[in-house]
């Protein structure tokens, strides 16, 4: 009896390694474990067992019978996970299949890293219109009406249906700078206050690699009791070690704009040769990134600060400036062709 | 602007000072030097010959052999050019120097002198013409020098060339710099060395100028002062080599001696003059006036004849106009060679007029330059002198006595307090009032102390930029050094929340390229027919670049479709592409600014391949149902929670167009593009493009996320189908389907849609699992048939339909 028990363990072991489908679960079932089965068939027999023999071959019964079953039902959970198991003539090496990829563009890149910088050391986000008003653009940042400074910004000009004169048409314009949202901000918010002011500009200049129509610029403000140029400094040289290393050098040299005074270009050092002059840098081992000043204090009378009370800093920079430099890129206008292998590349 | 080192060293000395500290420290006081050449480097290796030999080359018909004494030694030259002559002073170029143009090369590339055999015959050597120098044009033979040449002496200094050349960039308030003597003094400055002007010695004859022309200013408000002197029995002609050479040098073509004198007396002084033929002046009278009602046309001296507005200043004499006032003079009255005497205008005009003339003329000129920048008033009487001083000699004049002086007043210097807490406060300093004091006098502005804290600054006339303390505070960093103040950063923590960022596209952005899709930037100028197409309230520019961009951008589809287009040109034909910018028209309605209203939208793009491109799986071009996927994604990821799609119509932009509503509200457009605009964009392939309001998307996103519990009983999953008539809409059949679940609904969505085979002719089968659950318990069969008896009245009593068949 117990060889018995042994072989239909056996039987039942390789019938279990060829279960592969719901099919063979069944028929392993009838054959083993149904009413007519082997086990069952060796459970009929315990009755004709001697009375002393009983106790152990019930024993090794029960074991047979609950070793099957627990291996059966573990055979038939893993019918159908089966077939993915085959390995054998899988070929591993067929690459991938090709899904679409995506990835932002390289200016909304640049953005949002220089926006990260900058709400990381206080400063909030606003912005503003970019078909702007005579007295945003130009007037409330001490542009007098005649000055030859708006030489420097080839300005858009926009029809206004509103006016049939044709010269009422100089009133509003296509910003050429974000400075405008300075004036905004100023105008709804009292000082203390720290911000920046992404966004969308355009100047009316020949289309070229180093110059297109449009680009974003990102404006900074700071106005609070004592703020100074070597604040501004300190500021704008934190900026330039997050952005492009710790080890950037910055030179401020001064400058001149309307609306800031004293005003300074910000030239970081040229990282492509390390300062020993080349092309990117015109041999002069110094890269342009940014323009600032201390507002000037018409531009507060504008916006009815007393300054007196307040001073601040204000700064600008080019976002696409940043990142031509930051990537290598030789010509403004991929950035507004949106090439796909272009912005793959990002 | 040009500035010679030459020049400079006439006002200040700077001998021992290199080149590259001359542009380093003018960059840092705000005169940026963009690039510097030293002149004399491009003759290196250069020196003038005399030519003591010329031989036929044994060889050649028309070479010669040329013997030429370079300075001691003779060297041996062969020569092809026609006009070589024993006795020439010639440029000579030795082995090892760099001739500046091959003219045998179509790119004119320079090329270095090697010691060569030319048919058998060994050249020491090579004499050039001038387009080999780069002197000028003339390539049809050698370059000869006047006789006085001395053989040997270097070529740069032959020229005069022994110089450094600044391209200086300035600012528009540094008027003062646009000379040299301005330049000069921020190097005085700069490095602590003392200004020596020149101070003209004249010898005066003759009857004096008051007596001998008048001057009246009628338009006084456009011109505060008019001074002119007379030198008389001059003789035009050539400038002599010092003259012509400084001119040239600086980028100024030479004339004459006495325009070259004015032009000197301007590129150093800063004062612009101007000579008038005295003859040629009728009545010897200037008349500074507005043009009168007749005078509308005025021949300039470059030969161009001039409409003349009434508002441009003129300079006229009795009879009729003889200058354009700080921009041009005249054809009827400039110098000839027959010219004798003549009247030198030294004036000063006020800057809005000649801006506003020399925009209106389209003509800027060195000297309208200047004027629109603003010349100190006080310079035109030693202008005067010093260009009288430099005709007497260069052209043998006699200059009058005295001097005529129109002005309307005296100009004095500004006064300015200034309190050194307030430079501290400004530049974050700790300078003491000492220190300020001695760099503001550096700079030719004397301070007087009023108190222990505040002094008093006179500001010269030729500042006029400085007008108050914040002015003089920024001279005070600027010559004290921007490098020169630590940086200090300590910003403080705040806590504002008046900027936080509203409705930032930032983390739409992230979500849509982790999607799959590039982002676009694209640009928002187009041309007016694009832009009136989509909306006829598009806005116009009124001096676009080109036609191509005279409008604002009313819609993100053309910009879409150009991007779609240029990728299918490079053959990259499957993309998927979004884009967050503005579209822009004018409203009705008063906006931020004026009526323009600017909206910021959300572009989704699909065109070619849908996902994913398999070697196993077969390709599906992208349709209108993936299109509608990623707007069901982009909506279900702003959080919200139902919308609807109402099938549109075809517009001229779209074909299958659907109308996508949010709470109730319209919130964009989407669909296959039309016919009609992908052929306006060249495009052979179908595009799916939606544009959707990203404000009012992301403002219906709006509020706080709050937690629901999960729940805590499965979902009962039932399939359903249906055979329908085929035009039944599903969307219909969904919401019966929401109904008859009522409050048991979780989920729907169709799993199987088909028509043929077994289905009769006109009917779908339509298939749908619904997700069915309940908060309290787990829902047991009477549930499930409860649901599915009332879906099967609904469908049959709506759709005339029948189950078809059923799993739960």
């Amino acid at each position: 009896m117990q060889e018995e028990i042994q072989k239909v363990k056996d039987e039942a072991t390789a019938s279990l390694r060829e279960i592969r489908t719901q099919e063979d679960a069944e028929n392993f079932r009838l054959r083993f474990l149904s009413r007519k089965g082997s086990v069952a068939q060796l459970f009929d027999r315990l009755k004709d067992i001697p009375k002393e023999d009983k106790p152990a071959l019930g024993k090794a019964l029960n074991e047979l019978r609950s070793f099957v079953e627990s291996e059966f039902d573990a055979a038939r959970g893993s019918i159908g996970s089966t077939a993915s198991r085959e390995t054998a003539g899988i070929d591993l090496s067929i690459p991938g299949r090709k899904r679409y990829l995506g990835r932002k563009h390289p200016l909304t890149q640049t953005a949002e890293e220089i926006k990260r910088i900058f709400t990381g050391i206080g400063f909030g986000i606003a912005d503003g219109p970019e078909i702007e008003d005579d007295y945003h653009n130009f007037e409330a940042l001490n542009f007098p009406p005649d000055h030859p400074a708006r030489d420097m910004q080839d300005t858009f000009f926009v029809k206004n249906p509103a006016q049939k004169d044709a010269n009422q048409n100089g009133k509003y314009v296509l910003r050429t700078h974000t400075s405008g949202v300075q004036i905004r901000v100023m105008e709804n918010n009292k000082p203390p206050l720290r911000v920046i002011m992404p966004g969308r500009v355009y100047r009316n200049e020949a289309i070229s690699a180093r110059s297109y129509c449009l680009f974003h610029q990102v404006e900074g403000l700071y106005v609070d009791k004592n703020v100074s140029l070597a604040e501004l400094k300190g500021t704008i040289s934190y900026f330039a070690k997050e952005f492009f290393n710790a080890e950037a050098k910055l030179r401020f040299r001064p400058s001149y704009f309307p609306f800031t005074e004293p005003s300074a270009e910000v030239d970081v050092n040229c990282f492509i040769c390390g300062g020993k002059g080349c092309k990117i840098c015109k041999y002069s081992g110094w890269l342009e990134i940014m323009g600032c000043g201390m507002v000037d204090p018409n531009v507060f009378k504008f916006v009815k600060y007393d300054d007196h009370e307040v001073s601040g800093f204000a700064f600008g920079m080019g976002i696409e400036r940043l990142a031509l430099l930051r990537y290598g890129i030789d010509d403004i206008r991929l950035f507004f062709e949106n090439d796909i292998r272009f912005l793959n590349q990002f | 602007m040009k500035i010679s080192r030459k020049w400079l060293q006439q006002l200040v000395d700077l001998t021992d000072i290199k080149d590259e500290d001359i542009a380093a420290r003018l960059t840092m006081l705000g005169i940026e030097v963009e690039s510097y050449e030293n002149l004399s480097g491009k003759y290196d290796g250069f020196v003038v010959g005399s030519v003591l030999e010329v031989e036929k080359h044994p060889n050649a018909d028309k070479l010669k052999l040329c013997k030429v004494d370079v300075g001691g030694e003779v060297k041996s030259i062969i020569c092809g050019a026609p006009n070589v002559a024993v006795g020439q002073k010639v440029p000579v170029g030795l082995v090892g120097a760099t001739v500046p143009h091959n003219q045998h090369d179509p790119d004119g590339k320079p090329f270095q002198l090697t010691r060569a055999k030319i048919r058998g015959v060994e050249s020491e050597g090579m004499i050039c013409s001038a387009r080999e120098l780069d002197l000028g044009e003339d390539a049809s033979g050698i370059m000869v020098f006047d006789e006085s040449a001395t053989a040997g002496t270097p070529l740069a200094e032959h020229f005069g060339m022994n110089d450094t050349v600044y391209e200086i960039s300035l600012t528009p308030n540094r008027a003062d710099c646009l000379s040299h003597l301005g330049v000069a003094r921020e190097l005085a400055s700069a490095f602590s060395r003392k200004l020596t002007p020149k101070r003209a010695k004249l010898r005066e004859e003759g009857q004096p100028v008051v007596e001998s022309a008048k001057v009246e200013v009628q338009a006084q408000d456009l011109c505060p002062r008019y001074s002119a002197r007379i030198v008389r029995g001059i003789k035009v002609g050539p400038s002599p080599k010092w003259l012509s050479g400084a001119v040239e040098r600086v980028g100024m073509r030479s004339i004459n001696n006495v325009v070259d004198a004015t032009n000197f007396v301007m590129l150093e002084l800063g004062q612009p003059l101007h000579a008038f033929d005295l003859k040629l002046v009728a009545g010897h009278k200037i008349l500074v006036r507005r043009p009168l009602q007749d005078e509308t046309k005025f021949t300039t001296l470059d030969g161009k004849e001039r409409n003349i507005s009434p508002d441009t200043l003129m300079i006229c004499d009795k009879e009729k106009m003889v200058a354009i006032a700080g921009v041009m003079g005249g054809m009827n009255s400039e110098i000839s060679s027959e010219t004798t005497d003549i009247l030198i205008e030294s004036a000063n005009f006020s800057p809005s007029s000649i801006r506003k003339t020399s925009k209106t003329l389209g003509l800027s000129t060195e000297a309208s330059y200047r004027f629109e920048r603003g010349v100190d008033p006080n310079l035109t009487l030693q202008a005067l002198d010093r260009v009288a001083e430099i005709i007497a000699e260069t052209s043998g004049g006699k200059p009058a006595p005295g001097i005529v002086d129109v002005a309307a007043a005296k100009f004095p210097p500004t006064r300015v307090e200034l309190h050194v807490d307030q430079v501290n406060r400004l530049l974050g300093t700790r300078l003491a009032s000492g220190e300020i004091k001695r760099i503001l006098e550096s700079i030719e502005i004397p301070c007087d102390k009023k108190s222990e804290t505040v002094m008093v600054c006179t500001v010269p006339t030729f500042r006029g930029d400085i007008q108050r303390e914040v002015d003089l505070i920024e001279e005070v960093g600027r010559v004290y050094g921007y490098e020169k103040i630590a940086d200090s950063f300590q910003t403080k923590l705040s806590f504002d929340f008046r900027f936080r960022e509203q409705n930032s596209g930032d983390s739409l952005r992230e979500y849509m390229a982790g999607a799959g899709f590039n982002e676009m930037v694209t640009n928002s100028l187009q041309p007016a027919d694009v832009a009136g197409f989509h909306d006829q309230a598009f806005v116009q520019l009124a001096n676009p670049i080109s036609e191509d961009m005279a409008a604002m951008r009313s819609s993100l589809l053309p910009g879409s479709m150009q991007t779609v287009g240029l990728n299918i040109s490079f053959g990259l034909k499957n993309m998927k592409l979004f884009e967050l910018g503005k579209v822009y028209r004018t409203s009705n309605e008063q906006q931020i600014v004026g009526n323009f209203e600017e909206t910021e939208k959300i572009a989704i793009v699909l065109s070619g391949i849908a996902d994913p491109v398999s070697y196993d799986r077969k390709e599906a071009p992208f349709d209108i149902f993936d299109l509608k996927t990623e707007v069901e994604r982009l909506l279900s990821f702003l959080k919200l929670d139902s919308w609807d799609f109402i099938s549109y119509d075809t517009t001229k932009e779209y074909e299958l167009s659907l109308k996508l509503f949010v709470k109730g509200m319209e919130t964009g457009l989407l669909g296959r593009v039309s016919r009609e605009v992908l052929k306006k964009f060249s495009v052979e392939q179908d595009v799916y493009f939606a544009e959707l309001d990203l404000k009012r998307l992301l403002s219906l996103t709006g509020g706080r996320r709050r937690f629901k519990s999960l729940p805590r009983f499965p979902f009962a999953s039932i399939d359903l189908s249906f055979i329908v008539d085929e035009k039944t809409p599903a969307a219909k059949m969904v919401e019966a389907l929401k109904a008859a679940a009522g409050s048991m609904y979780r989920d729907i969505s169709v799993f199987d849609i088909y028509s043929g085979e077994g289905i009769p002719g006109g009917k779908k089968s339509i298939a749908f699992t619904v997700a069915l659950g309940s908060e309290e318990r787990t829902l047991n069969d009477s549930d499930v048939a409860g649901f599915i008896e009332k879906a099967e009245k609904a469908f049959r009593e709506e759709f005339s339909a029948e189950l078809r068949k059923q799993k739960s």
